[in-house]
Formats: structure tokens, sequence, C-alpha cells
């Protein structure tokens, strides 16, 4: 094989780093993570160690619907971001508002587990340990699908208004991976509460 | 001065905005022409927010008033903040005005500063000892400080098992707490505990000495036949008390001294005979490591192969 | 490159002179979000915490001056320490770094603004009102119990203390949502500083040749996310237990007292960090400067960097033997605890390396930092020697203790500061900081320093409990806690100058010119103050030294690096 040399032009080689954005949203995530273990290391810890009851085994139903729903909504949403990608607004639109409506169906069933266990069980904030890591470690969660939802929800507005563009990618891209975070949490909590805890 | 003007801007991510004069990114010379620079527009609304905030905990803490407040004043400073940023950035543009003022330096000149490799190895030992000289230093003073705790245990007790039993005691005192009387008859499992002791403790020693003895070439039978024991036997005298009680209580500092320097003659002359070898500290980095890299790595044959 | 290729704007303005009425001035300063401006901010409100954080110290030495004294009542002492922890840590230490971060990474990576201009503004905003939510506890913290006052259960506020039982009234409470306002706000210079670092440098500015400030910010911003988050976490755990009656610490209904220790101090240990990194970024910009030679070991200086922060996550138990842990416990959190020294060790060295064969120039930002580096090697030894298990169990709660973490904080965290300050308010202002009276103020520090934490060690070994009101003659401390006393009165000296330097060089200070430091990074090529743009033409970076390589263009560099 034979070699020679061949003179390369000097020329302005791009100057790429990492985007705002992701790298804000990632940092975000990070401590929000670093949050979510803390509270969830108390879950773990104070399993089985209530005084009274009720205790898990006893009240909680597994919430599958609910969970079926959080998480098909990140496939939707990533749909969604593909489709406003790729220019096709309508399908955005309608990809975006199945995210935020099975978001809300799902903050919907939080609730209405909530005031199950509430009015029927009994089982309160100060009832025992359990009340206490359950409902600040769902509703730690549940906090986060809420501003995600009203995220979702000035979106879609804006959206619906026609003043979200194929242009607007980066910002709802960024938005999206916020979504994903919270989803991937509800995995985690799902897992501590309802099948080890229980 | 400064112009609000929120000017569509589709760049999102990395530098912030700017308007070069000229194109190019810093080949100007001499004086470069006004450049009009975009920066991020001032705005209250962050401050808003922050007091809000503030305001919705203060009202956990004092009323519900002041917490509605809060909420009132967050939502308006969030709606502000999303307002300044959607769907694009507000920034204002200012006119820079960039005169050339050359970067120089009033110590022009460059001093080096002069290494000399071989003056600062010249601490370090060129040759050392292979491992197995300090084990069979260690083997050998072991034999020699046995010898003498046996003379010992003959002369004062009239028995040669009182150092073995004392010896062993570091870590099985508990037949002896009642009567002294059987610290002088014969204990196969003190026996075998003291060997063990013993062993481990003088190669491990031994292994010391294979170590320093390089570090001060000129009299090794000195540091490691006197100094070294006799270092070593003051560090046990006050610490003995803690690690062996019932061998304090009846220690001969004397002959411990003794049986020590004997172990340190030995161990030092039989490691001080053993053959020397070349350390590798003048070997590049990629030998070390073993990285076959021609034109570095010394080439077969030569010094250093045979390590 | 030719050495004419960059071209600095240069001007000789002054401070933003007040262009309209003080009402347009005032109005100018809150709705900034000029990374600059927000600097300074955030110097300005640490420097007031900091003389308040120090009256209330100086109210505990006098207490404990002289046996049996009654200079304040045991109830304002225990506020007093609680406050000067809290307010020295959360609102002295973090802020003034913060500053420091925020006014300096985007000059010396050549950019414009931080990444996220108002989320920074926010994000110092709820520093600012973090800080005077915990100071309105003195009016507010009585509650509705009549009982309280500022908080006093200690800035650990170990559970159950914290208890709505033991802690009537509302000051426990003040002292959590300061906390929570201000953590929110870190978290937000964290992202900050992180995004700028990384999404930020200017051309050419590859991460191996940034500059170790930017480097050290950038992982003291990742520690930032990954601490402070857990103690938002507990501290909304706390207000739970608080106000919606639930059991996180409450032992009565099975909950833990000790898991708050572990909570508090998952973030308590890697916090020292937080604040003693940056004090190595300010070190590692001086030094080099001073001794007129590149950085020593500069990758070997960012991966112990990298590697302070990771071991510094898995070290939090070793303030806790004393609670009886596990043997495998105790080894795990010795032997961590030990290998953090290794890193920090490999510092020194380096630093030691910079200065030795170079041509030292002892002004004043050096001095300060030659005391860093003596006394921050003593406070890792007194350190290694409570991360022993055995010693921490005799010495835990001591006045040791006390003596040793504020030999890291004061000894070395401040020493690093105040060279900081020396060597940038000249860009910051345009004039020099008067070095004669600086060095009065390194001397009297010095002395105070040494009088006060050298001291303070005696006492401890011989038995006196921190945090205690007062004592009895005759226990042989009576002695050597005057000499700590006598020591503040240097310190509170030596500050008081520092302060009347600042002010006195702000007006009559020489002027500084671009470079009074003939210094190689990036902020020294603008103009001092830099104007609002930092710089007109984005710079392009070949070195870790691009100021070296233009004032050195036959010996640039970038042919080495």
């Amino acid at each position: 094989m034979s070699t020679m040399s061949v003179a390369i032009p000097e020329v302005e080689r791009p100057w790429i780093l990492p985007s705002k954005g992701r790298v804000g949203m990632f940092s975000l995530i990070t401590a929000e993570s670093a949050i979510f273990t803390i509270f969830v290391v108390a879950y773990i810890f104070y399993i089985g160690k209530s005084l009274t009851g009720p205790t898990p085994q006893q009240v909680l139903r597994l919430p599958i619907f609910n969970t079926i729903c959080l998480l098909s909504s990140s496939l939707t949403i990533h749909l969604a971001m593909r489709a406003l990608e790729s220019g096709n607004n309508a399908r955005f639109k309608l990809l975006w508002f199945l995210t935020f409506a099975l978001g809300s169906i799902f903050i919907v069933g939080t609730g209405r587990e909530w005031h199950h266990l509430i009015y029927d069980e009994g089982l309160t904030i100060s009832t025992n340990l359990f009340g206490t890591t359950y409902y600040s470690l769902v509703g730690l969660h549940a906090f986060h699908v809420t501003v995600g939802l009203v995220a979702l929800g000035t979106v879609l507005a804006l959206a619906l208004a026609g003043k979200v563009k194929q242009e607007h990618a980066y910002q709802t891209g960024v938005l999206s991976l916020y979504w994903h975070f919270v989803d991937a949490v509800w995995v985690v909590v799902f897992t501590v509460v309802y099948l080890i805890g229980r | 001065m400064s112009t609000s003007e929120p000017k569509p801007e589709s760049e999102q991510s990395g530098q912030p905005a700017i308007d070069l004069g000229t194109s190019g990114t810093s080949a100007a010379t001499g004086s470069v022409p006004p450049v009009s620079v975009k920066l991020p527009a001032p705005t209250a609304w962050p401050f808003v927010l922050a007091f809000g905030l503030s305001l919705i905990f203060a009202g956990l803490l004092t009323s519900a008033a002041v917490s509605t407040l809060g909420v009132f004043l967050a939502t308006a400073g969030a709606v502000g903040w999303a307002c300044q940023v959607l769907p694009f950035e507000r920034q204002e543009t200012t006119q820079a005005k960039a005169e050339a003022a050359p970067v120089f330096t009033s110590r022009p000149e460059i001093a080096r500063i002069q290494t000399l490799p071989e003056m600062q190895r010249a601490w370090l030992p060129i040759e050392i000892y292979p491992v197995s000289a300090g084990v069979k230093g260690g083997l050998a003073g072991s034999v020699a400080m046995a010898v003498l705790a046996v003379v010992y245990g003959l002369i004062s007790q009239g028995s040669i098992w009182y150092p073995i039993n004392l010896l062993a005691s570091i870590v099985y005192a508990q037949p002896f707490q009642l009567s002294t009387r059987h610290l002088d008859s014969f204990h196969p499992e003190l026996l075998l505990v003291a060997t063990a002791i013993h062993l481990m403790t003088s190669v491990l020693v031994g292994l010391l000495y294979g170590v320093l003895l390089p570090m001060v070439p000129r009299r090794p039978i000195l540091l490691g036949g006197l100094v070294a024991p006799v270092m070593w036997s003051g560090l046990l005298h006050s610490t003995l008390g803690i690690i062996n009680p019932l061998l304090n209580q009846r220690i001969d500092w004397m002959w411990f001294v003794a049986s020590q320097i004997g172990f340190g003659v030995v161990a030092g002359l039989v490691v001080a005979h053993q053959e020397r070898v070349r350390t590798r500290q003048h070997m590049p980095l990629a030998a070390l490591a073993g990285i076959e890299a021609p034109g570095i790595v010394l080439e077969k044959g030569s010094k250093g192969e045979d390590l | 490159m030719a050495s004419d290729a960059v071209t600095i704007p240069s001007s000789t303005r002054l401070p933003q002179e007040a262009e309209g009425t003080w009402l347009e001035t005032l109005h100018g300063w809150v709705t900034t979000v000029d990374h600059k401006r927000l600097g300074l901010m955030y110097i300005g409100l640490a420097l007031v915490f900091l003389l308040i954080g120090g009256v209330e110290a100086t109210i505990m030495r006098i207490q404990l001056a002289v046996p049996h004294a009654h200079f304040v009542s045991p109830q304002v002492f225990n506020r007093m320490f609680t406050m000067h922890g809290t307010t020295m840590i959360f609102f002295v230490a973090m802020p003034i770094l913060f500053g420091f971060a925020n006014y300096l990474v985007p000059l010396m990576i050549g950019a414009r603004d931080m990444a996220f201009p108002r989320l920074n503004a926010w994000s110092f905003w709820m520093a600012a009102f973090g800080g005077l939510l915990l100071y309105f506890s003195f009016i507010g913290g009585d509650g509705l119990y009549g009982a309280g006052s500022a908080p006093d259960v200690g800035w650990w506020a170990y559970a159950p203390l914290t208890s709505p039982a033991f802690s009537k009234g509302h000051s426990t409470d003040y002292w959590t949502i300061a906390l929570l306002v201000s953590g929110f706000g870190s978290i937000g210079t964290a992202i900050n500083i992180l995004t700028t670092t990384l999404s930020m440098r200017c051309r050419g500015m590859t991460l191996g040749k940034m500059p170790l400030f930017a480097w050290l910010n950038l992982v003291m911003s990742g520690m930032v996310l990954i601490v402070i988050s857990p103690l938002t976490a507990a501290q909304i755990m706390l207000m739970i237990d608080r106000y919606l009656g639930g059991h996180f610490f409450d032992t009565q209904a099975g909950g833990s007292a000790t898991i708050w220790m572990h909570f508090f101090w998952i973030f308590g240990h890697p916090e020292v960090y937080v604040l003693v990194i940056p004090a190595f970024a300010f070190v590692s910009e001086i030094v080099p400067v001073f001794s007129r030679k590149a950085i020593f070991g500069y990758p070997v200086m960012v991966a112990a960097t990298v590697g302070i922060g990771f071991i510094s996550m898995s070290v939090w138990a070793h303030h806790m033997f004393t609670i009886g842990m596990t043997s495998y416990g105790n080894a795990f959190f010795v032997a961590t605890t030990m290998a953090i020294s290794v890193p920090t060790g490999i510092k020194i060295f380096n630093w030691l390396g910079t200065m030795w064969g170079g041509k030292i120039r002892y002004a004043t930002p050096m001095v300060f930092c030659l005391g860093f580096l003596f006394q921050f090697l003593i406070a890792g030894l007194t350190g290694i020697m409570l991360a022993a298990a055995p010693w921490d169990w005799q010495l835990s709660g001591s006045y040791f203790v006390v003596a040793h973490f504020h030999y890291v904080i004061v000894g070395g965290i401040l020493f690093a500061l105040f060279g900081a300050f020396y060597y940038w308010y000249p860009k910051m202002t345009g004039r020099m900081l008067d070095e004669v009276l600086g060095k009065w103020h390194f001397w009297l520090f010095l002395i105070g320093f040494h009088l006060t934490f050298d001291f303070m060690h005696i006492p401890g070994i011989l038995g006196m409990p921190r945090r205690i009101y007062t004592y009895e003659p005759g226990r042989g401390w009576e002695g050597w806690n005057m000499i700590v006393t006598i020591g503040v009165i240097f310190q509170a000296a030596a500050v008081l100058l520092f302060v009347a330097n600042l002010v006195r060089s702000y007006f009559k200070g020489a002027p500084a010119g671009n470079d009074p430091w003939d210094a190689w990074t990036l902020e020294w090529s603008t103009s001092s103050p830099p104007p609002a743009y930092n710089f007109a033409v984005p710079p392009e970076v070949k070195s870790r030294r691009p100021l070296w390589d233009l004032k050195h263009p036959e010996d640039p560099d970038w042919k080495y690096e």
C-alpha cells in the first residue's frame, strides 16, 4: 500500500458543546433522584416497623391500570416528539393530548386511591409509620406528576393555539425528558411500595 | 443605551446570541469596530417568584393569608418568567466598544528549571535484595533467637519450655492465670502457637530488613544488628504491658535485648550476603507497564531485560 | 496563532456609577440577571452574614472565657451556637463560594453569562430570602406557644430535640424553611454552574484546557446536586413530622432518631468538601500565578478532585461512630475516611510541586494561600486522628472536634477565601486592595487563628464537651479557654481591618488595570471591572493558559499540552 502526503486544508472545525437545556435538565433530574432516593430509603427502612395497623398487606391494592396509563404516556410523548421533529403538527397535537390525558388519569387514580385509604381504611399520614412513609413517597411523586402536567398543559394550550412548531422541538424535547424521569421514578415507587413493601 | 428587543432568535443552544460586526471569530487586528452584543434582558420575575415561594413557606408558620399572597406572587412570577423566555428569550442589544488593548507582560524572559535526572535518583536504592533474601534472613535469625531464648530458659528457670510458654501467652494466657508452675512444663498446643508467632514475626522482620538494608548500604550489621533491635526493644518496652502482660511481668530485659541482637546480627548478615538485583526505576513507563512499544522499550539483551 | 490575534476591549470606566436616582440603581440591581452583579450580591450577602455569625461566635467565646460566667443565659447560648453554625455554613460559606463561582466561571471560560441567567437571579434571591427567614425567627419564632425565639437545636438539629414536644413554638420551623428555601436556591445555582462549564466554553476550550477553577467548581456543583437534595428531603420529612403528625423521627411510634443522623450527615460531610473544593480552586489559581509556573500535575489535580467528590459520598457515618454501628460499619467508614486523605494529599503535593523552583512573590493573596496549605495539612491530620473509630469514641462531641473542623473551615477555607478576595478584588472593582493593610490583616488573623484554634484542641482532650454553657473551675480548662477567647480579639480586629480595607480601597485604592498580577486566565484579558458583555469578541484559546500564549508568542503552552 502506497502512501502519499495530502495537504489538509485549514478548515474551520465546528465547535460543538453539549446542549444547555439537556445538561440542565439532567442536572435537575440528578438532584430530584437524590431526593427520591432518601424517601425510598426511608420507606424501605420503615417497612414492617409500624407499631399499629393498618398494614400494607391489608389495605394496598395494586394500581395496575394507573401504572399502565403512566408508563404508556412515556411512549406517547416519545412519539409526539418524533412527530414534532418531522413537522407533523396534527399528529403531535393528538399524541401530546394523549400524554396529558394519560397523566391526568394517573393523578385522578392516585386521588381515588388516597380517598379510599383515608375514608374507607382509616389510614392517614399520622396513623402509623406506613401511613407517614406511604403518603410522603407517593405524594412526592404525585407532586412531580402534577408539576409535569402543568407544564404539559401549557405546551398543549400553546399547541392548540398554533404556537408550537417544528423549531420548538428542542424545548419540548427537554420537557419530555422530565416526563420520562417522572415515569421512571414511578417504576421504582411501584416496585418498592406495592411489590416489596406488601 | 440599550433597547428591549424581543426578536426571534432561532438558535437555542450553545453560545449566547451574538452579532459580530465582522464575520469570523478572532481575526481582527488593531482596533475592532464596535460590535453589537445581545445580552439577556433584566427582569424582576425571578425575584418575584423567589419572594412568593418564601412567603408560601413563611405562611405555614404565620397565617394562611401570607401563603395566599405567596401563591399569588409565585404564580405571577412563574408566568412572567415564562413570558420572558417563551417563545423566545428576551434580549437587549448593547454596543460593545472594543478597543485594542494588547495583552503584554513585563516579564518577557522565561527561565527553565534545570533538572538533573540522575541527581534526583541518588537517594533511591539502585539495587535491592530479592524477597527471598528477607525470608532467608528472617528464618536464620529466628533460629539464632530461639537458641538464645532456650539457653535463657535453661539458665534462669531450668526449663526450655519457659520462654516458649511465655511467648505463646500473647494469644493464649488463660491457662496461666491461676498458677505459675505450669510455665515450666511442656504444652504441645503452646509450642505450636509459639512457633507460629515466632516464625511469622521473624519472617516479617526479615522482610523489613530486606527492604531497609539497601537504604543504608554501608553498615548493614550496625543497623540490622544493633540499631534496629534496640529500637524494637524500646518500642516493646513501652507497649508490652498491653500486648502480653504475663511476659511483661516476668521479662528479663537484658536477655531480651541480647536475643534481639542475636536475631538482628544473624538476619542482617544473611540478608547482606544475598545477591542484589537492580530496580526497574531506570526503565521507561511503557516498559514497566509491560506495553510493547518499539523505540521506547529497551532492546533485547540490554541490562534490565533480565529482571 | 499570532500574538495580535485576540484583541481585548479596554475601558477605564470604574464601577457602575449611579446613572440615575438611587431608586433606579436599586431597580437595576434587583432586576439584574448579569452573572457579575449577582456574584457581587452573593458576596455582599455573605459578608453581612459573616459579620453576624462572627458576633455570635464572639458572644459564645466571651461566655466561655472564664468558669461560671453568666454573660448570656443558657437559652441565648443555645441559640447562639445554633445560629452561628447554620449561618456560617449556609449563609456565609455557600453564598460566598457561589458568588465567586458566579463571577469568575463565565469569565474564565470566555462566556458572556451563565447558562441560565434568570435562574441565576432566582437562586440568589432564594438564598437571600432563606437568610431573612432564618433571622426573622428572632422576631417571629415565638409562634403560638409563646416559647422559643431563634432556633436552639444545634445546627445538626438531632431528633428528638426537634419533635413538637421538645421544640415548642416555631423556632425550629424557621430553621427548617430557611434551609429548604436556600437549599432550592443552591440546587439552582449548582445546575447553572454545571451547565455553564459544560455548555458555554469558548472556542478551543476543551475540558482538558479548562482552568482548574472552572473544573473544581464543576465538581462542586455536581456534589451540591447530590448532597443538598438529601438535606432538602430530610427537612421535608421534619416538616411532615411537625405539621402533619408524621412519625419519621418519632421514636415512640417506631420511628428512628438515628435515621435523621444518617440523612443529615449524608448531606453534612460531603458539604465540607462542597465548601473546600472551591477553596482548592482559589489556591489552584493563585499559587501558579505567584510562583510564576504552570500548575503542577493538572490532570492529576482534576482526577484527585473527582476522586474526592466520589469518596466523600461514602464517609458520612464517621460522624456517628458513637451511636454503636456494627464493627463492619465502623471499619468501612474508617477505611473510606482514611482513603479520602489520599487524593487530598495529592493536591497538597501538587501545590508544593507548583511552588518548587518557582519565583515566588509573597503578595497578600499568596501568603494567605501559604497559610492555607500549612493549616489545611494540620486540619487533615487531626481529621485522620478522628477518622480512627476508637479515637473518635473518646473525643466525639468534645472541643477537639470543634477545633478540628474550625481548622478546616477557618484555617483552610477562610484563608483561601481571603486570598481570593485580595486576588480578584482588582478585577471586580478596578482598584487594588491595600497591600500594607493586607499584610496586617494576614498576620493579625494568623495569630488570632492559631491562638484560638490551636489551643482549643487541648480542653477537648481534657474532656470539655462542645455546646457546654459554662464549666466549673479546677478542671484544667479555664486557662486554655481564656487563651482561646483572647485569640478572638485578634481575629475580630483582623476582620474589621479587612472590611475597612474593602471599603477604603473601593474609593482610594490604586487603579488596577486589566492584569495587575500578570496572570494567565481569560478574566484578566477584560477590563477591570469587566463590561456587561465580558468579551466584545468571544475569545478562542489553544491551551490552559491563553494569556501566557499571548504574552510569550515565542514559547506558547499549546506546543507542550
